[in-house]
């Protein structure tokens, strides 16, 4: 059994010195804030700020280390659950490999989406069956998730929309679309059915947003996205997502103010996934990106501030959740193992099952059919182990950094392309730094809240809290 | 008004019932924001 800690102390230290035997390992690190460093425990993704003249106290005897030492254990075991005992409970579910756009960063080849094949409906109602019946076996507390996903879906909308109609009771339903397709019956249909839409534009205008999104022909979609989005202006249960890439991050500050004006609610800024060629040719710089992304971050709270109303950017809230209630994130990309083939699994068209949609243009990484192959056996197969396997303590540089479980270094399908094998970083770890240390400089400064979703630790509990004024 | 934190030291956590099920291409909502 792999853990986050060293399971048996056999070293005779008390414990008592901070930074060596037994006792915490307290990395400081700057976060680019005036007043306040940063003080983490990397293995149990502990985290503390601390005034820069105090720094010595806390090094030297201060109650810190003995507050954290009495709750060590219980950290430990939080992340040793969240990172190894989690079992699968939503399904990105491929039901065409087919797309009606070639945006230029698209991680399923372009042979498979332009001449590819849909899940014909009997077939996808079987799959339905077989995926309700498993998770009735593994899931107690709550409906499993099947998400339909891209390629595009909606290319195969009866299909999917018999799987909704006799489904709706086993699964929650969403969908992740390119929205080009989405006219009012479909969304007439979606809302009756209770189904959460994800819709992609990556741009605030047309100039920008049809540098990646293009249909076959070459033509932008942006006037189309627009239009569906005053469609869905009271839409609950709508996020849209920006793949951000070189073309675009520059204008990010500028989208983010196009969505809020459009009444979006919840939004990702997604880096781009740099699987495949194309996504890598587009590929934005570090440095430059963060420069941008902490710049659109800034505007998302400038907005709250002046009307009341939070535009959320949930990779990012994902990141300060990680921090403050690691058990309380939602995405499970940025975590290592990331929640590829523990949290959930994708679903191709013909029946194989991959650790997830990053995987589907990837054969090797087939676990195996659904149709054909007893699922928990899928989930057991040696490409779903190498991708669950792939943890940060096993990567250079991340076995040393301070904020390994608070990025996870994503993402493995992009790291085994980019770099040849699971022990790869990510491709975007200066930009995890910047977001980091934002989201400390924010805990610093009592921001964070307005960055989270109202209500967001409802379920939760304080299991720590410490202040010295 | 922002007030300055004055505090040598900060540090909390909170905890909950793990739910972790997206990935980054899509969220599944939930909770309605303000």
């Amino acid at each position: 059994m792999r853990s986050t800690r060293s399971a048996v102390r056999c070293a005779s230290s008390r414990g008592d010195w901070i930074n060596s035997g037994n006792g915490p390992a307290f990395q400081p690190i700057d976060i680019g804030h005036p007043d306040y460093m940063g003080v983490l425990e990397a293995d149990t993704a502990f985290w503390s700020l601390v005034r820069k003249e105090n720094l010595p106290e806390l090094f030297t005897g201060g109650s810190l280390a003995r507050e954290y030492a009495g709750r060590a254990e219980l950290f430990a075991e939080e992340m040793q659950a969240l990172r190894f005992g989690l079992k699968p409970s939503a399904v990105y579910f491929n039901c065409t490999e087919r797309c009606n756009l070639n945006c230029s960063y698209c991680y399923i080849p372009e042979k498979m989406r332009r001449y590819g094949r849909h899940m014909e409906a009997a077939r996808l109602l079987d799959a339905l069956e077989i995926l309700g019946n498993h998770f009735r076996q593994t899931i107690e507390d709550r409906k499993p998730q099947i998400i339909f996903h891209g390629a595009e879906p909606l290319m195969n909308r009866e299909a999917m929309f018999a799987g909704i109609r006799a489904y709706r009771d086993v699964f929650r339903f969403g969908i992740q679309t390119n929205a080009v397709l989405l006219d009012r019956e479909t969304v007439g249909f979606l809302k009756e059915h209770e189904v959460s839409i994800g819709i992609s534009i990556d741009g605030p205008d047309m100039q920008v947003s049809d540098r990646t999104r293009v249909n076959w022909n070459a033509e932008g979609v942006f006037d189309k996205l627009k239009s569906v989005l005053d469609e869905l202006r009271d839409q609950s249960n709508l996020s849209v997502i920006c793949t951000v890439t070189s073309q675009n991050m520059r204008d990010l500050t500028r989208l983010v103010e196009f969505y809020h004006q459009a009444g979006v609610e919840v939004c990702m800024l997604n880096p781009v996934r740099c699987t495949l060629e194309g996504a890598r040719q587009i590929k934005p710089p570090d440095e430059e990106l963060a420069h941008h992304y902490l710049a659109a971050l800034d505007r998302t709270y400038q907005l709250y501030q002046e009307t009341g109303r939070k535009l959320i950017v949930a990779n990012f809230a994902n990141i300060i959740l990680s921090i403050v209630a690691p058990s309380a994130r939602r995405l499970m990309c940025d975590i290592s193992p990331c929640g590829a083939g523990r949290c959930f699994f994708a679903l191709a068209p013909n029946g194989d099952v991959f650790p997830c949609s990053e995987f589907i243009g990837l054969p090797a990484f087939t676990g195996g059919n659904l149709f054909e192959s007893d699922l928990n056996q899928i989930l057991e197969s040696e490409p779903f182990g190498l991708v669950k396997g792939r943890r940060v303590e096993d990567i250079i540089p991340c076995r040393s950094c301070a904020i390994r479980h608070f990025c996870g270094s994503p993402c493995p399908a992009e790291a085994f392309e980019m770099g040849g094998t699971m022990q790869c970083p990510g491709a975007f770890c200066g930009l995890y730094e910047q977001q980091v240390r934002y989201a400390l400089r924010l805990l610093a400064d009592q921001k964070s809240d307005a960055y989270l979703w109202d209500g967001w630790d409802h379920e939760t509990e304080n299991v720590f809290q410490y202040e010295q004024i | 008004m922002q007030t300055k934190n004055q505090k040598k030291v900060i540090a909390y956590r909170k905890r909950c019932h793990a739910k972790g099920t997206g990935l980054s291409h899509y969220i599944l909502l939930d909770k309605k924001v303000k």
